[in-house]
């Protein structure tokens, strides 16, 4: 098969995946015990609108049942649900008052960029741990290593967080607004203990409006280098260059994504030394040691190459668990990205917006499992012989 | 063909094999133990997860405090005790009591002599619900007037009798411009309830500090435990049940089945986990208790049985398949013909009769009548069948009990008609009308709802993967050439070849469902605020965070530590039973 069929088929897959999960949320928003229609409007529900032809006060509750549809049997309804998730038409937010695509936007650059950026940290971290525990097998190095890896995977998510916070952000005595003394901290200063950037990149005059322009691709990372001279003028001169606010939003980066990377270095970390160690008894190992090569030669060049397939697989899963993650990191560190979205969806039962969020990480979850996928088709060609 | 009854020789070689197998597995145990103890992370994490068991185990004996069921609202609450809110982790503080003294002799609280006594805390034994300790009085501390100046210490003294009893001097109640009429005193108190045998004296006093209603963190901590290991255990039970039945049905049917059952599991992998048991939570009626209609929880246990009588039979008389050459189409749907009858009983029948009496003697003995009535119905059919179709199957079905093989009482079916009795005479206790399943159906039932929703399909898929493996080896085609039915197949053949990765996927759960539990607590969609779990301790420090860590510290480590644990396990069990991926 060539790569492009393998390509085409796997979207294809995609579809009837698709589908059942909007009957999921489907399913979900209609075992809710809460009413939309009522919702909308509120204490207003029970007032009068309109009339029928026959004379009958209409309520307005009454008008939003029928103008939601939800009159209609459950199959018409699944089947309007459908045809406005196909067109982009995801309902109306009832705490943000906003449309949920709108929402969604704003939020999900937030946690795509903690997510791959916490991943950048972590898979360099476990595949060089899991290679040096793989090679030092059973001895101190591979023990020690080894017990951090499973112990990094039980840390409770939003526990770790706030320790982190205690150690780099806020220090063990003082408290917040005193002075900064943390254990461990950076040359600078301290690491900001929450937010995306600093509090002076935002117009206080605007209710606090981000510095940055919506406009962008709402990655700050990306953003910050393509902020307009006459717009960096304005700033304080700790911030007044793309670089500084960079390593601005570098630094709010870096406690959230050590949070959420950690548990997935440490699953790395057991997946590369399984891995690696399976193909150092492989004949070719044995061939290559024969033949006189130096032995870093041998694990770098000849077992880590191919020690290194399998892991690719590993990303789809990271990836997921690090959405699932960002719900809890979001809510401590104080991020609006789509966990804290959902969180607050659920709390206030905002139904667009939970089925919003499903379906959005969902899609998220499936195109990078995708991209996952067709990466390993590409260094491992005998996948597509399947 | 060959019945199941024709090889009496080769059963009983079987049978001494398998007795020379049972008194080898003693020593695969000890080898296996051999194995894990190897591993000094494995046997750490063992003796972790013991120790949290053990202190979830006497949690009342270990623990300061304990919590009382309150009646009005049902659910468990702590007594607010009386250590100061918020003390540090052995501060002296925690021995401190501050109580309002009046002063206005003309008031109707007034008195010279004042009780040293704790705020009000719930007590389960006291008239109104609520009680107050006497205190001993070690020392006086200080005395605050209502707006928090400092008063002269020496206007209360200890009664020298006795040390619960504090004296007024006249000159404090002769003083009418004290604000408010009243004063406010702290004294040490001897805090018996503090004394914990099993520390040493000099560190009796709060080990995690207070919180913020001064109650006793290290008390909720332990207590935490017993919430956290029933959530696990539970939630990873029940999707392994889950996961099981219908992963063996995958990958054992194949073909449309299969199809279908791994799509859904696709679209339930296609959310991230705690995303969706979010959704799910949120979708979960509120309610307090789950009840069902009598007939319809009835209606499983009763339709299990029919059918492992009918698998029963079919297994001992004669192989299915000549039947089905036999009768034709109505042996081929034959299981639906048998749930007409059921269905009819449990919905007419059924009710009526346990309407009859509230005694739980009667329903007993309706369940037991059910469940014969339903047995020489079973057999009355297939008694008729083979009349119509055979001779001599009158003899085989003086067979159908062989006595002779052990392991009959030992086999699934056995346990299935023991557990569905006991099913039966739980449930036919009730009122009647409903079956209460649950019966307070707090927050806690929610997520663990929520989590084997969204945790069956990925034991599902594993032992799909596991029962394709085995269904093609050679002893599985042995039985089936036998004529072996599908179920014995699948529960005595392939899936005791397949339980070594579901052991580990299982002890590996228990510690990621206890995780994610104790996460949607944290977001505020598991247990009740105030509740003694470990997420939402952390949940409700993080109002006093930077202050006072030690609240997030405790609670937090003690997830950590148990989760680790059971990680820990399940990597040393993965080792013992998966000898490929042993290094």
């Amino acid at each position: 098969m060539k790569l492009h069929e393998f390509v085409v088929r796997r979207l294809l897959l995609l579809v009837p995946v698709l589908i059942g999960v909007a009957i999921l949320t489907f399913t979900i928003s209609h075992l809710i015990p809460a009413d939309a229609a009522a919702a909308r409007c509120g204490d207003r529900c029970g007032l009068t609108v309109a009339w029928t032809e026959d004379g009958e006060p209409i309520s307005a509750y009454q008008q939003n049942r029928e103008q939601m549809g939800m009159n209609e049997p459950v199959t018409t309804q699944f089947r309007i649900y459908f045809e406005d998730l196909a067109v982009g038409d995801w309902g109306e937010s009832s705490t943000y008052h906003r449309p949920v695509v709108d929402v969604l936007r704003d939020a999900a650059p937030i946690t795509l960029e903690m997510t791959f950026f916490a991943l950048f940290i972590a898979y360099p971290l476990g595949i060089t741990l899991g290679i040096l525990s793989a090679v030092r097998q059973d001895r101190m190095f591979d023990h020690i290593s080894r017990f951090f890896a499973i112990a990094f995977v039980s840390l409770p998510i939003f526990w770790f967080a706030m320790v982190l916070q205690l150690l780099f952000a806020i220090g063990p005595v003082s408290g917040v607004g005193g002075v900064c003394d943390p254990l461990f901290s950076t040359e600078g200063g301290c690491f900001p203990i929450f937010g995306r950037h600093d509090p002076s990149l935002t117009y206080p005059e605007d209710g606090f409006v981000s510095f940055y322009p919506a406009g962008g691709t709402g990655f700050h990372l990306i953003d910050s280098w393509f902020v307009t001279d006459q717009k960096l003028a304005t700033l304080p001169v700790e911030y007044g260059s793309s670089w500084l606010l960079f390593k601005d939003t570098v630094l709010h980066l870096a406690l959230p994504c050590a949070c959420l990377g950690v548990a997935s270095s440490g699953s790395l970390l057991r997946y590369m030394r399984a891995s690696l160690l399976e193909v150092l008894h492989e004949d070719y190992v044995r061939t290559a040691r024969a033949k006189g090569i130096s032995e870093s030669r041998v694990v770098i060049v000849h077992a880590c190459r191919n020690a290194l397939i399998p892991i690719v697989t590993i990303l789809g899963f990271s990836i997921g668990g690090a959405l699932s993650g960002a719900v809890l990191t979001e809510t401590i560190f104080a991020l609006n990205g789509m966990g804290r979205v959902a969180v607050k969806s659920i709390q206030y039962i905002d139904l667009p917006v939970i089925m919003g969020v499903t379906l959005i990480t969902a899609v998220i979850f499936l195109l990078s499992n995708l991209v996952v996928d067709i990466m390993y088709a590409i260094v491992d060609p005998r996948v597509r012989l399947e | 063909m060959r019945g199941w009854d024709e090889g009496k020789e080769d059963r009983k070689e079987s049978l001494r094999r398998i007795s020379e197998a049972l008194s080898q597995s003693r020593s695969d145990f000890s080898r296996s133990w051999k194995i894990y103890r190897r591993s000094l992370l494995a046997v750490m994490g063992l003796l972790m997860v013991m120790a949290v068991g053990t202190i979830s185990f006497f949690a009342d004996e270990i623990a300061v405090e304990h919590p009382y069921r309150n009646l009005q609202d049902d659910e468990w609450q702590w007594s607010i005790d009386y250590e100061p809110q918020r003390e540090k982790p052995f501060s002296e503080e925690c021995d401190w009591h501050e109580q309002s003294i009046t002063t206005n002799p003309n008031s109707p609280l007034f008195s010279e002599t004042v009780v040293a006594e704790s705020d009000n805390h719930i007590h389960e034994t006291a008239a109104n619900g609520y009680h107050k300790d006497i205190l001993t009085v070690v020392r006086l501390i200080a005395l605050d007037d209502n707006n928090g100046y400092d008063l002269n210490i020496s206007l209360i003294s200890i009664d020298p009798n006795n040390s619960s009893i504090l004296i007024l001097s006249p000159e404090l109640y002769e003083n009418t411009s004290l604000p408010g009429g009243k004063v406010w005193l702290t004294y040490e108190f001897d805090n018996e309830a503090m004394h914990v045998s099993w520390m040493p004296e000099g560190y009796q006093r709060c080990i995690f500090g207070t919180n913020h209603q001064g109650q006793d963190m290290f008390s909720k901590v332990l207590y935490g435990s017993r919430v956290s290991l029933q959530i696990g255990i539970t939630v990873a039970s029940l999707t392994v049940i889950i996961g099981t039945i219908v992963g063996s049905v995958s990958g054992y049917f194949g073909g449309r089945i299969d199809e279908i059952i791994m799509r859904i599991c696709d679209v339930f992998f296609a959310i991230p986990g705690l995303i969706l048991a979010m959704a799910v939570v949120s979708a979960i009626p509120e309610m307090t208790s789950l009840t069902i209609p009598i007939w319809l929880g009835l209606l499983f246990p009763l339709l299990f049985l029919a059918m492992v009588f009918r698998e029963y039979l079919t297994s001992t008389i004669v192989g299915d398949q000549i039947f089905d050459r036999g009768m034709g189409p109505l042996m081929k749907y034959r299981n639906v013909l048998y749930l007409i009858p059921l269905v009819l009983f449990c919905f007419l029948l059924w009710p009526d009769l346990i309407d009859f009496s509230d005694s739980r003697n009667w329903n007993l003995a309706v369940s037991i009548g059910v469940i014969f009535t339903l047995g020489v119905l079973v057999l009355a059919d297939r008694k008729f069948i083979e009349k119509a179709s055979f001779d001599g199957a009158g003899e085989r079905l003086g067979k159908t009990v062989d006595w002779t093989n052990p392991w009959r009482y030992l086999s699934l079916r056995t346990v299935a008609i023991f557990v569905a009795a006991v099913v039966l005479y739980e449930f036919s206790g009730g009122d009647g009308g409903e079956i209460v399943i649950i019966n307070d159906f707090d927050r806690l039932w929610k997520i663990q709802a929520a989590l084997i929703v969204t945790g069956w399909p990925g034991y599902a898929r594993l032992i799909r993967g596991q029962v394709l493996y085995v269904k093609e080896m050679a002893f599985v085609e042995a039985a089936r050439s036998v004529g072996a039915p599908s179920g014995r197949i699948m529960f005595r053949h392939i899936l005791p070849n397949a339980w070594a990765p579901l052991l580990v996927a299982f002890t590996l759960d228990i510690g990621g469902t206890i995780l994610s539990a104790s996460g949607l607590s944290f977001i505020g969609l598991g247990a009740k605020p105030g509740s003694a779990e470990w997420g939402i301790l952390v949940s409700e420090s993080r109002q006093w965070f930077p202050d006072d860590a030690y609240l997030m510290l405790f609670p937090g480590l003690a997830i950590a530590v148990t989760v680790l644990g059971f990680n820990l396990l399940g990597d040393g069990i993965r080792d013992v039973v998966d000898p490929k991926n042993r290094r």
